[in-house]
């Protein structure tokens, strides 16, 4: 094993876990409008069905994750529709409401599944690179983020893409010209739970499941989001992975505990330089 | 008017009355009540898991015990409040078992820290308090220093050089020089760091590698890099929960070949434990485990029974000790009276599932003994095998009797 050039590629792994759950929530942030607290308890969802499925001796991840996503867009979509858009307009609202939604959630979870972590099995890694081990859900998430973040990407600057770019940008024009904003923003919310909740079943093997478990992702991808800004997928890609680099490296140079506080000081820093996000087009302060 | 003030006297002195009969009656227990026992564990927020272990197994026990007929003809009735694994609500609560719900007993908390802030509740209220799992020697620290004051504090589980005393000597015996310690950046895994490598450096073996991760963000993958490149010949995971299992992912997923031995919790689950690639020993350490006595076995088949899955042997086991043995305690005493149970815990000897409990003058259990030593298993494709005591019949190097399975 080559030790820095590990560390550098898990740090890309890494990245990537943060994208995949980064890529919903940018989604909702941007079109729904909302600050959305519930997102990581998809993930759990999702990390959850991988573990049943693996009890009953289905081992399949695209079993997993197609389940996972229907069950957290059905989920999502309820959500969207019985809470989070009759109270939209009231941020502190939303944030309290998707918060409770998300204890609800772990509530649930520790009473079906007990609090203990349980585990699946993650299989050997993909194979070997001049000496670097490459994990095999590292890789997994990897791609799917890249795939899930492209495929965003391309479905935004198609013309499938328009109603979703013009609510985000101008949400009275876009109903004046008849397009059902309402039901837009409650399946935009559904697809957005799917995605996380396919982070969830996709990277379960690679973890151990708890009922609190989509707290941390939350965080960082919520940090990450907020940081990128909404407005470029790739933008919020790059940060991620780079994040995700700083994280490994300052852990693996420093210590462990160094990890958490250097990705805390660089977002501290990158928001007082560009507060409305490394993407915005105009980098001035709000104030 | 003057008929009313002749009149007055009698229902005041009926009240009167009343009140000293009530005094009286709260003043000479009643001879059938339950014995009431306080439980504090964390039952929500991070450290659930163990906290539902810890009054799962205290139920079965209460349960045991009423069904053997109760203590001096007593039924045992418990009462659970969960500390959500924070200091300030710990003392809170074990002010509200103590004074409004009147418990004789308490049984807990779960952190060091939490133990901490309940041990002047009990203090204060007199009221006696077994700790069965929290380990810094702070806790007896204080029955050593002001005997008078905290003479109602007795801890069952292993305090943090005990601990690190009993895991010395099994790496003594696995004949390694080198080794790493990984765990949580919480005070608990530092001082059991510390002492471990007090207790190593006699033995000549030393860390070559020392790691405390964030629960936060634990960045697993860096630390199984670094722990690898140290070349270690056995890794100390002290990390109980979720994260542990993690970490033996990473470092088999790496081709590390090194053994593994974990402080148990998440480990010592055979759930989680069926999911984790074997291809080099991970060892696990448990207060008890089935086949290690009958006792044991006895404790593990039950619990097994009565919840579906094997217990971890720490978490659960330690706090059905606690409850039997402050059981025992009071029977010896013959009476609810917490100086007389002090005096029978101080004189006493107890068995348990680990053990015999015997305290010392600090009111430690004394750990790392032939009569109390622990049990370290090794998990195998099968299941688990116990590793230390050595098998039964002969004798380990470190001179502890074997128990009969």
């Amino acid at each position: 094993m080559i030790p820095f050039a590990q560390v550098i590629l898990d740090g890309l792994f890494t990245g990537a876990t943060y994208a995949l759950m980064a890529a919903g929530l940018a989604l909702i942030l941007g079109v729904v409008k909302v600050v959305n607290l519930s997102h990581g308890a998809f993930f759990s969802l999702g990390a959850y069905v991988a573990y049943v499925l693996s009890t009953k001796g289905v081992s399949n991840p695209a079993a997993a994750v197609l389940l996972a996503c229907v069950i957290a867009f059905a989920f999502g979509v309820f959500l969207g529709k019985s809470f989070i858009n009759p109270v939209r307009s009231h941020p502190f609202s939303v944030a309290v409401g998707s918060l409770g939604f998300a204890i609800l959630f772990e509530q649930a979870a520790q009473m079906l599944w007990g609090p203990h972590p349980v585990s699946i099995g993650s299989g050997p890694p993909w194979g070997e690179l001049s000496g670097v081990v490459v994990r095999r859900w590292g890789a997994v998430s990897l791609l799917a983020s890249a795939g899930i973040l492209g495929g965003l990407a391309l479905f935004l600057s198609s013309r499938w893409g328009l109603p979703l770019k013009l609510i985000s940008e101008e949400e009275e024009v876009a109903g004046s010209v008849g397009i059902d904003v309402e039901k837009i923003r409650v399946l935009t919310f559904g697809f957005a739970s799917a995605t996380a909740a396919a982070a969830g079943a996709l990277l379960a093997p690679a973890t151990s499941i708890t009922p609190t478990m989509g707290r941390v992702p939350l965080i960082l991808s919520l940090i990450v989001v907020i940081a990128s800004g909404m407005e470029n997928v790739l933008t919020i890609f790059l940060l991620a992975v780079g994040l995700g680099l700083l994280s490994n490296i300052s852990a693996y140079l420093l210590a462990p505990q160094w990890s958490y506080v250097s990705l805390l000081t660089v977002i501290s820093l990158l928001l007082l330089l560009r507060p409305a996000g490394l993407s915005a087009t105009d980098p001035g302060r709000d104030y | 008017m003057r008929r009313i003030a002749c009149f007055l006297p009698v229902p005041l002195l009926a009240l009167s009355a009343l009140v000293l009969l009530s005094f009286a009656a709260s003043a000479s227990p009643d001879p059938v009540a339950p014995i009431r026992i306080g439980v504090l564990a964390p039952l929500s927020g991070p450290f659930a898991a163990g906290g539902s272990a810890f009054t799962q197994a205290v139920t079965l026990a209460v349960e045991q015990a009423n069904a053997e007929g109760g203590v001096l003809g007593r039924p045992v009735e418990f009462l659970v409040a969960d500390t959500q694994g924070r200091v300030e609500i710990a003392r809170s609560e074990a002010l509200r078992l103590t004074s409004r719900e009147k418990v004789f007993a308490l049984v807990g908390a779960y952190l060091s820290e939490e133990t901490v802030g309940v041990i002047e509740v009990a203090a204060a209220s007199r009221s006696v308090l077994i700790v069965p799992v929290a380990a810094t020697d702070e806790i007896t620290d204080h029955v050593r220093r002001a005997y008078d004051r905290y003479r109602y504090v007795f801890r069952v589980g292993y305090s943090i050089p005990q601990w690190a005393g009993m895991m010395a000597e099994f790496l003594g015996r696995q004949g390694v020089s080198r080794y790493a310690f990984v765990g949580t950046a919480i005070r608990w895994n530092r001082e059991l760091a510390g002492e471990l490598r007090k207790a190593l450096a006699p033995k000549r073996i030393a860390p070559v590698y020392e790691a405390f991760y964030s629960p936060r963000n634990p960045a697993l993958e860096p630390v199984a890099v670094a722990v690898m490149a140290g070349a270690p010949e056995i890794v100390v995971l002290g990390d109980p929960g979720g994260s542990s299992a993690e970490f033996v992912k990473r470092v088999r997923e790496g081709g590390a070949t090194f053994p593994i031995l974990s402080v148990g919790g998440t480990l010592g689950d055979a759930r989680v434990a069926a999911t984790l690639p074997l291809s080099a020993p991970l060892y696990v350490q448990a207060a008890s485990w089935k086949g290690a006595s009958g006792e044991a076995t006895r404790y593990a088949e039950a619990f097994e029974r009565r919840y579906g899955y094997m217990p971890v042997g720490y978490s659960d086991a330690l706090p059905y000790d606690a409850v039997m043995l402050l059981l025992s305690a009071i029977r010896d005493a013959g009476r609810t009276d917490s100086d007389a149970v002090v005096t029978a815990l101080e004189n006493g000897t107890f068995p348990g599932v680990a053990g015999t409990y015997r305290f010392d003058a600090s009111h430690q259990a004394a750990w790392g003994t032939p009569e109390l030593h622990g049990t370290v298993i090794r998990w195998e494709p099968g299941g688990a095998r116990i590793v230390s005591p050595a098998a039964p019949g002969g004798m380990n190097p470190a001179g502890v009797e074997p128990r009969p399975p």
